[in-house]
């Protein structure tokens, strides 16, 4: 027996628990989170929208609670930045798959939810592992959901739940790898890149679409009740491989299979004209696309005056094959006003010039950006074992009470709360 | 199960979760089309509503082939943008600058249950359709604004432009692309901060029709895409406040993981991506490897691993450069394919870096047919990605391709009770206009080359959907 199943329910304080702090749209919604990053985005979202997102983890913590940056002078499972930010407002419950209590109790806890996320391999689905000490053979992602058909299962996986490679590993590199777009992305002289470097994009968008289809099947089966029907679930086989190729018309098979050309890696300039793409500043470096002839003309204006250049007026500019044609003087003439000026000040006056210009901003950039200072974007937290430190605040608002946000949970902080609610 | 599905499809009640919801889109390139062509694919019927006078890019960019003055006036309907993004919405072509295509528009939002758009804050206040307006055709409509920066328009960058390939570079994603030592390379390929965007929008939709159902109300939405994609970083920007060095650019690296990073194979340009995410790993790939078939430059024949430690993370990343160029070595032996099947063989993390020729080559799309082929007014038929969703008890689909630009106008003022008196009056002031020459069907270079392989799910305008199955 766990210590916390001993302990009886009713001597937990009930405003201990925070389904009571919850507000939004998904309030009373129970989701069951397995994975890793394939799912901690998305479900942090969720679990700010009012889900009560339980993680469930083993003793050790899970894997994204030792993933770097950790807050300096920490090494234990609080210490991970990526913890401290996708694990925020959901609760952590730890339950030790060798224990058959705790395969048990993890069971019972999947019956009271209405949607797992989880991101095992096909393999490890159809004998889970955690239940697989439980006599009967074990039980795999099937008999779970025979078991609680009104369960909705999202399975996201690298390769998708069929086919000839879904039992390969993956990661956010290897997804950007699989999909063709990091072919694209890069300089003509160097190895392809992944889009957005350690951050994760894909894994984090493919951690939103797993939640959309949770919501889409909720949406379902509540519509299958309102006609009389039984509140079935389904299983959900999400691909990292295909939510790549969902995000890659620009330069996607369709695209390739019109034109038969396939998009090479032209660095951070485009050789389609000038200016288009990145240009240095005098901190840094800012992305200019001046295609349209209203912006080339206002560009031209502006290096003009700065420069003293009257050349770059000349009407034959106007044409963006002829800029294409003559690529190395134009964009040098817009290099000597660039240089001139920090990014900030090149993108505000640039776009009171109505240019299509933009700084390339740094993490330590967008922490001081003048905007999401004056939106009141950033809030605080207060932390434990971390102290206090600004987070991001909202991806996006509305006129309502959507938003409850709460600090990541420590390593089984609501184990017994959890498990208590359960009986 | 997925063929007595598909069996389904086409035949009695739509079961798919938005059937019965209509969406109002008014929208440009990727970022609200993207969020409208998953609610499309999941049962909505999705009206992108558009102007003549201010077209959709993705219309502009037409098709290298169909460039023929002839087809001038049919060009916008065959760019291969059209169906990835809008395969089976409908095409409503209303000039909302004049007064009865307004009114019409105003009546098509009456009838809907979501009104979706990316157009900029200021032009889509000019317009007459921000929420406002909106909420007194419609009190309960769930709106759902995608904007660059917001609608308060007291904010600094609230009058600023947002356009697809510069959001990369303003929210830090394109300043962490590259490598350490050289400018960012960025990400100019492609646009995945729009394809973000659209998937928070498609998500806070969603809450808000569950948010609906409870409480009857409607919503507004204010996806500011500065702030959705700048979400990304979190980790990191709470890190600043504790002391944590910024981190920049890192190649393909990852600070969890080493080696990772993208290595030559033997041919021209063709590349193996590899994660090795544990000791554990490392000691499989090292025997893989036989690395004391490598020598070390000293001349000494001891094996080039055992010239520097490498049995920890911390290891391995401080030797990481020395680790990557006998990787390398390894790599540059092989084709990528059987650099990738040999290390996933022992459990490491490996693929081919795909270009697109190679996807139409995988054996995993060839398996799983992320495409799907659907009857086009314009092309006869067309292919586009599938959403990526595969629900076992309620499969997306969409029956057809296209749309043409105002290709269903009539149909839908029709369904609004406008008599045929009506439109065509409103076809002839200009107010409404409807597809140029329905009756030219084109085809695509590649139409019939897509029959020869398995890549796309064929819906053939009947009652099933099944693989090609040639």
């Amino acid at each position: 027996m766990s210590a916390a199943q001993q302990q009886p329910a009713q001597q937990r304080p009930a405003q201990n628990r925070p389904s009571q702090q919850r507000q939004g749209p998904w309030t009373g919604t129970r989701v069951l989170d397995l994975t890793g990053l394939a799912g901690a985005y998305g479900t942090r979202v969720w679990a700010a929208l009012g889900a009560d997102v339980i993680c469930v983890e083993p003793p050790a913590g899970n894997p994204i609670r030792r993933m770097p940056p950790l807050a300096p002078g920490q090494d234990g499972p609080e210490a991970s930045l990526w913890w401290a930010y996708y694990a925020a407002s959901k609760r952590s419950v730890v339950l030790d798959p060798t224990n058959a209590d705790d395969a048990a109790a993890l069971l019972d806890l999947i019956g009271s939810a209405e949607v797992v996320l989880d991101d095992a391999l096909p393999a490890t689905q159809e004998i889970y592992p955690w239940l697989a000490d439980r006599g009967e053979g074990g039980l795999g992602v099937a008999g779970i959901v025979e078991k609680f058909p009104h369960l909705t299962w999202v399975s996201v996986t690298p390769f998708g739940m069929t086919g000839p490679r879904r039992s390969w590993n993956s990661s956010n590199l290897i997804g950007w790898a699989s999909c063709g777009l990091a072919s694209t992305v890069g300089f003509p002289h160097g190895p392809p890149l992944v889009p957005g470097g350690e951050i994760g994009v894909l894994m984090h968008g493919a951690s939103l679409y797993g939640v959309i289809g949770a919501m889409l099947s909720l949406r379902s089966r509540g519509q299958a009740v309102a006609r009389g029907e039984p509140a079935l679930g389904q299983t959900i086989d999400l691909s990292l491989q295909e939510v790549g190729l969902w995000l890659s018309p620009e330069t996607g098979v369709p695209l390739y299979l019109d034109d038969q050309v396939l998009r090479p890696r032209a660095g951070n300039r485009r050789p389609v004209t000038s200016p288009m793409g990145m240009y240095p500043a005098s901190d840094g470096y800012v992305a200019i696309i001046a295609i349209q002839p209203a912006h080339w003309n206002a560009m031209a204006q502006w290096v003009s005056e700065i420069t003293g250049n009257d050349g770059i007026l000349d009407e034959i500019f106007v044409d963006i094959v002829v800029r294409r044609e003559a690529l190395e003087a134009v964009d040098a003439w817009v290099e000597e006003l660039t240089t001139q000026f920090t990014k900030q000040e090149l993108f505000v006056e640039g776009q009171r010039r109505r240019i299509p210009i933009t700084p390339v901003n740094t993490v330590g950039d967008l922490r001081n950006d003048p905007h999401l200072e004056a939106v009141g974007w950033w809030r605080t937290e207060e932390h434990p074992v971390l102290g206090s430190y600004t987070v991001p605040g909202s991806p996006f608002t509305t006129d309502g009470d959507w938003w409850a946000w709460q600090r990541a949970p420590m390593l089984g902080e609501h184990t017994d709360e959890v498990l208590g609610e359960l009986t | 199960m997925a063929d007595e599905q598909g069996s389904e499809i086409g035949k009695g009640a739509d079961a798919r979760p938005l059937a019965g919801i209509r969406v109002f889109e008014l929208s440009i390139a990727v970022a609200a089309p993207c969020c409208g062509k998953i609610l499309t694919h999941h049962g909505a019927e999705v009206f992108k509503v558009e102007a003549r006078s201010y077209p959709d890019v993705a219309r502009l960019f037409g098709s290298a082939w169909a460039r023929d003055p002839e087809l001038a006036d049919v060009f916008c309907d065959t760019s291969p943008y059209l169906p990835e993004m809008s395969a089976g919405k409908r095409s409503v072509g209303l000039e909302m600058k004049l007064p009865e295509g307004l009114e019409a528009a105003q009546r098509l939002l009456a009838t809907c249950d979501v009104f979706l758009t990316n157009f900029a804050a200021p032009g889509i206040a000019k317009l007459g359709l921000d929420y406002a307006s909106a909420a007194k055709v419609r009190p309960d409509i769930i709106y759902a604004g995608m904007t660059g920066f917001g609608v308060d328009p007291d904010k600094p960058y609230y009058p600023f432009r947002a356009f697809g390939p510069n959001q990369a570079p303003l929210v830090g994603w394109d300043a962490l692309t590259g490598f350490p030592h050289e400018e960012p390379a960025g990400i100019a390929s492609i646009a995945p901060p729009d394809y973000m965007g659209g998937l928070h929008t498609t998500l806070a939709i969603l809450s808000a029709l569950h948010e609906r159902d409870q409480t009857g109300q409607g919503r507004f939405i204010d996806i500011s895409q500065l702030e959705t994609t700048v979400s990304f970083l979190g980790p990191y920007l709470v890190g600043r406040d504790l002391g944590v060095p910024e981190t920049i650019r890192n190649g393909n690296r990852v600070p969890w993981a080493a080696p990772t990073g993208i290595y030559p194979g033997a041919g021209d340009d063709v590349w193996v991506a590899i994660e090795v995410p544990s000791d554990e790993a490392w000691r499989s790939v090292a025997a893989l490897a036989e690395w004391s078939v490598i020598e070390s430059d000293d001349g000494s024949g001891q094996p080039a691993l055992s010239t520097y430690p490498h049995e920890t993370l911390a290891d391995r990343i401080a030797n990481h450069d020395a680790i990557d160029a006998e990787l390398s070595a390894w790599t540059a032996r092989r084709s990528p394919q059987q650099a990738a099947a040999e290390l996933q063989a022992v459990g490491v993390a490996a693929y081919e870096v795909l270009d697109h020729r190679g996807v139409l080559a995988d054996p995993q799309v060839h398996d799983r047919r992320p495409y799907s082929v659907a009857p086009c007014p314009r092309l006869g038929r067309d292919l586009f990605v599938r959403d990526p969703l595969r629900m076992s008890a309620t499969p997306p689909y969409v029956t057809r391709a296209g749309p043409n630009m105002g290709g269903d106008t009539v149909d839908v003022l029709t369904e609004m009770g406008y008599s045929g008196t009506e439109v065509e009056r409103l076809i002839a002031d200009g107010a409404v206009f409807t597809d140029a020459r329905p009756e030219v069907v084109l085809q695509r270079p590649f139409d019939r080359w897509y029959e020869s392989v398995d890549i796309a799910e064929i819906y053939d305008g009947g009652a099933t959907v099944a693989g090609s199955g040639q």
